[in-house]
């Protein structure tokens, strides 16, 4: 009898499905990501190649260091911190000064992350933390200077910008260039702030744009044509529709993403605006809404497990999105709608109960079960 | 919520396609698997109260001997495979690890055939009478869980059964022995099946046959045709098909409530093995002694379906199959999905054995347990829409009302959560602590 010398002996089951690995997970969201990456190098330049050189570097830097200081195993081969290097530099405006892009990015990884036990224990999606913070900081000076799409035309299209100043004359904001130059182009508002303030696009932008199209219709608001395809002003990775479509097909089709999540969030902002007639299909097209809907509320860590969750978790965030575009005083909503319902996904997974196979009156919250009085204490303790 | 009647066949909400291979296996016909030297006969081979042995050391025993029972009611004797002697009554390990009282009988050189008591009268025995001749026979449910026939066949008075279903979704990768018992016996199966019916007086019985299984699906319709009461469903190829629960939702719509059983929306499942050995037993007073076992996976050098007597070690089986090839790295009793690694091939054969699988070290995929990422699949696939992840969770920090809370009770151990976990989560083994833990926690 040839009986294997080392017979490995585990609890069942003992297949388990073939490249299912969160690496995998994580390398089909960079795949995802790749069109949204190419098409905002085309609008805005070279110096997106350079955000996300410094964003990545930074990141794997931060997760190596900051694990090992904490006598952690690295975990680089898992690539989420590369995921959220690229998805922390899509939600920057093209323009943002590299060290401001090295700053925000450690506070991301390091701490949106790290601090909060690593991958998995973080309850904020680690790119909206750092974007989030850079917004409520005295960085966000360098991260809210927005620019036509081929604003690189004027500034070549290799320049790195390294620092920018504010505004000097009418609506020109003036960049140093990382060799010491100094150039100086048209700061632009994005679509949404434009609709915020009531303004149309015209106010700023004229004429066609480089690639023989308008952005205009002949009323002066921005063609849906001009927002889906991303000839717009904006962050680097909300910029085309359109190529974020191609990746979150991929994302769905592979199943590394869940379809109720965008499908809520979607549907939800969309029947709002509808019902607040408030530029309906306009406003699927503009800001961050489809980078979040399909690249960060899906976020495995971060969103809620359970069908019923999802969903909750889903409108919530459509409605706070709507919400936040409609009153509050800043144009853009999604990523902070995310940020706050982040938190809350734990704690849907927690009391909303998800109904079992076979069950009747199923609870809408959970229960907790009771044991007698002498069950040991561990039972009681309460995260 | 894609239900029942979705799709082209017949299936249930969640569940996985494993890689299934059930080519390496399917086309070899039942064969008798040699007769080792000694049998090692589990004196509990099954759920419920152990069995007392019948016979002492030196005694002679023959072929179909009961050798041991109880007065219990959840219980089923056990039989002699062999004639021969007894050499021992020990504790010996099960495919489990656990210790359970065994007889161990040397097996005689020549072995005479088993001598059939026909009963050409089966098709009229009552319904008592074929609970007797099941408990009698010490049938038990022969896909694994090993549940005694009887005692499902006695149902409380208040819920009456209408339709029995055969198992025959054989959802396990790898394993072919109902797929072969389906070829070659299909009639036997049917007769089973009329048995079960008359049983437990049900006016429906519907075999459910995965979609992968077409050839003896066929056979089966033949069977069948021209009688009102019977049917064969096809089913969506997925596992987990054959789990009682999914199997009656999947060929009935109607769903057995968390913690019930199948008697609670009126059904019976069993398994195509249990079926056909009622048969043998009613017709032929054949007790359970033997059955068909898969021998299979990509170390063994030639694939098999033996009819085995119970209590041969497994080695004897891998022997006979060629041995094994390959870098072989897991031994399972069992399936692949739910079955017992093993760390040797010591272990007898008992009455649920369906097969012996040995993974090579290109199948096997075991990895350290990473941080639950919660991605969520371990719901999306688990059948009984549990929240896998959490209990796991919850087992690490020893909460274990919280376990129960997020379903650990409800859990039978299918294993699609971990197939599918890309942090190599075991939730099973987390599972499986939590039921223990909280049964002990409920006790006091």
């Amino acid at each position: 009898m040839s009986v294997a010398n080392r017979l490995m002996v585990t609890v069942s089951p003992h297949l388990h499905q073939e490249g299912e690995t969160i690496q995998r997970a994580m390398k089909d969201v960079l795949i995802a990501l790749v069109p949204a990456a190419l098409w905002a190098i085309v609008v805005f330049g070279f110096n997106v190649v350079y955000i996300l050189a410094v964003s990545c570097i930074t990141a794997a830097l931060t997760e190596w260091v900051m694990r090992r200081i904490m006598g952690r195993k690295p975990t680089l081969f898992d690539l989420s911190a590369m995921v959220t290097a690229v998805l922390f530099a899509f939600l920057l405006p093209p323009t943002t000064p590299l060290w401001v892009v090295a700053i925000g990015v450690f506070i991301a990884v390091g701490v949106g992350k790290e601090l909060f036990g690593g991958l998995g224990k973080n309850i904020f999606n680690p790119a909206i933390f750092g974007r989030v913070v850079l917004w409520f900081s005295p960085l966000a000076l360098y991260t809210q200077k927005f620019v036509e799409p081929f604003y690189w035309k004027e500034t070549g299209f290799f320049t790195p910008i390294a620092t920018s100043i504010s505004e000097t004359v009418a609506g020109r904001v003036v960049y140093k260039t990382l060799a010491g130059g100094v150039t100086d182009v048209v700061s632009a508002a994005t679509p949404l702030s434009l609709f915020k303030s009531g303004r149309m696009l015209a106010d700023v932008v004229t004429g066609p744009t480089p690639v023989g199209a308008t952005w205009l219709t002949p009323s002066g608001r921005p063609s849906l044509g001009a927002l889906f395809l991303g000839l717009k002003s904006g962050c680097i990775g909300e910029v085309s529709v359109l190529a974020l479509l191609i990746g979150a097909a991929y994302l769905l089709y592979r199943r590394t993403i869940d379809w109720r999540i965008p499908a809520g969030i979607v549907g939800s902002f969309f029947l709002l605006n509808l019902i607040a007639w408030y530029y309906p299909v306009h406003h699927l097209f503009m800001g961050g809404l489809a980078l979040g809907a399909f690249f960060m509320a899906t976020d495995w860590v971060t969103s809620p497990v359970s069908r019923r969750g999802k969903w909750i978790y889903a409108i919530g965030i459509g409605v706070t999105t709507f919400i936040l575009r409609y009153w509050s005083a800043r144009p853009e909503g999604m990523a902070l709608a995310i940020f706050i319902w982040n938190p809350l996904a734990f704690l849907i997974d927690r009391y909303v109960a998800q109904p079992k196979f076979g069950e009747v009156k199923a609870p809408l919250f959970y229960k907790l079960p009771s044991f007698p009085e002498s069950s040991s204490s561990p039972a009681k303790k309460e995260a | 919520m894609a239900g029942n009647g979705h799709g082209q066949y017949k299936t249930f909400v969640g569940g996985i396609h494993p890689p299934y291979h059930k080519e390496l296996a399917s086309g070899q016909a039942i064969k008798a698997a040699p007769i080792p030297d000694k049998v090692i006969i589990h004196l509990q081979q099954h759920i419920g109260a152990p069995n007392e042995p019948l016979v002492k050391p030196g005694d002679r025993v023959e072929v179909g001997q009961k050798i041991g029972a109880s007065d219990a009611f959840v219980n089923a004797p056990v039989h002699s495979s062999v004639a021969g002697t007894v050499a021992d009554i020990a504790e010996v390990p099960n495919f489990t690890g656990a210790r359970v009282k065994s007889v161990i009988i040397e097996a005689d050189k020549e072995q005479p055939e088993f001598q059939k008591k026909e009963n050409p009268n089966w098709e009229a025995l009552s319904a008592d009478e074929i609970r007797q001749i099941a408990r009698e026979a010490g049938l038990v449910g022969m896909g694994g869980a090993a549940f005694p026939t009887h005692v499902k066949l006695t149902p409380p008075k208040d819920k009456p059964i209408d339709t029995v279903i055969i198992n025959a979704c054989e959802c396990e990768p790898y394993l072919t022995c109902d797929h072969r018992l389906m070829l070659e016996r299909p009639e036997d199966l049917v007769r089973g099946l009329k048995l079960l019916m008359k049983a437990v007086g049900a006016e429906r019985g519907i075999i459910g046959v995965e979609a992968n299984k077409m050839d003896a699906a066929q056979k089966l319709e033949e069977m069948v045709k021209g009688e009102d009461r019977l049917s064969v469903e096809i089913l969506e190829v997925k596992y987990p098909e054959g789990a009682e629960k999914m199997l009656i939702y999947a060929v009935t719509g109607r769903k057995v409530p968390p913690g019930k059983l199948p008697s609670e929306v009126g059904c019976l499942v069993q398994n195509v093995g249990t079926a056909i050995a009622l048969f043998e037993a009613a017709a032929w007073g054949k007790p359970l002694y033997e059955r068909v076992v898969t021998v299979t996976g990509q170390g063994i050098r030639n694939p098999s379906n033996f009819l085995v007597k119970v209590g041969t070690p497994i080695s004897v089986l891998i022997e006979a199959a060629g041995g094994m090839v390959g870098n072989p790295q897991k031994l399972i009793m069992g399936g692949p999905m739910t079955g017992w690694a093993q760390s040797d091939a010591s272990a007898p054969v008992v009455k649920g054995t369906s097969g012996v699988v040995v993974l090579t070290s290109e199948v096997v995929d075991v990895q350290e347990e990473h941080e639950c990422v919660r991605c969520g699949k371990c719901v999306d696939v688990c059948p009984m829409f549990l929240l896998p992840n959490y209990i796991a969770t919850c087992v690490k920090k020893q909460e274990w009302d919280k376990a129960e809370m997020y379903g650990a009770l409800d859990c039978f151990e299918c294993g699609c959560c971990s197939y599918s976990c890309p942090a190599y989560i075991p939730h099973v083994k987390y599972t499986r602590e939590a039921k223990a833990k909280i049964a002990a926690l409920k006790r006091r």
